[in-house]
């Protein structure tokens, strides 16, 4: 890419797409922030499914009405479909290009919208009946 | 490096990173794909928890769908794999999060880790069956 005195070609159009578009920063500080969030709330989240796991309709829901359960399971489906959505993002734009990234990162997004909003509204249905 | 003729504006080909057909196969490498695979069935694993979420919220025989399908040796094989990937990818994120500050990226170090992705994942997910099955 030399300068010759006859090409017209501006500096900038000469290094545009070469580069960061400087958008990712947000996505992979989130993906870390709620990979570490995700560490206890696991923990708390296995706890609390050996102890449903085993109950009955009834049993599942008056541990749930509890406050602290709860909120943890609310924070588990929240920090985990916020983690789940980055991920498939970034597994999406390494192995799809084209006009079908666009239909995958849209389907992946309104995936983990409805599945986040069903998961939250079930179990806070659950918590204040 | 893309052909310089392309035109003002275009979208040059992006930089793509060596990987499968470049590098034999490690260790920390399989533990990067497994983490990968077991993040995607997570993806699909939570549809579990909805389900079971979902059948809480409605009534007794709703429920007993749910209950009846975990009870199942299906249901007990996918919810032994989820309990696996969720273990797995777990343990391969702490070693992530070790990494990302700096520590533990040496040579011997760094593929004891990814064995200690791979067994702590195990552990836990047999630890937590045995406690499941032993308090049912």
């Amino acid at each position: 890419m030399a300068d010759h005195p006859s090409d017209l070609r501006t500096p900038l159009s000469k290094v545009r797409f070469l580069g960061s578009a400087r958008m990712g920063t947000n996505e992979a500080w989130l993906i870390h922030l709620t990979s570490l969030a995700l560490v206890p709330l696991t923990f708390s989240f296995v706890w609390l499914m050996l102890d449903l796991l085993r109950k009955d309709y009834n049993g599942v829901r008056g541990e749930l009405t509890h406050p602290v359960p709860a909120i943890l399971l609310l924070a588990f489906i929240f920090a985990g479909i916020v983690h789940m959505e980055l991920g498939m993002r970034s597994v999406i734009v390494d192995y799809i290009g084209g006009q079908s990234r666009a239909w995958a990162l849209a389907a992946n997004t309104c995936f983990a919208a409805l599945l986040a909003l069903a998961c939250l509204y079930a179990t806070l249905r659950v918590a204040f009946t | 490096m893309a052909s310089s003729d392309a035109l003002p504006g275009s979208r040059r080909p992006r930089p793509l990173s060596p990987h499968l057909s470049i590098y034999r196969l490690t260790m920390t490498m399989a533990m990067s794909i497994v983490h990968r695979i077991s993040g995607v069935a997570l993806y699909f694993g939570v549809l579990v928890l909805a389900w079971f979420l979902i059948a809480a919220s409605a009534d007794a025989s709703t429920f007993a769908v749910f209950s009846d399908f975990i009870g199942s040796f299906i249901g007990r094989v996918v919810l032994f794999v989820v309990t696996w990937a969720l273990f797995h990818h777990l343990v391969g994120g702490v070693r992530h999060i070790i990494w990302d500050a700096g520590y533990g990226l040496d040579a011997p170090l760094r593929d004891q880790m990814a064995w200690a992705t791979l067994i702590g994942g195990f552990a836990l997910t047999v630890f937590v069956w045995i406690v499941g099955l032993a308090i049912r």
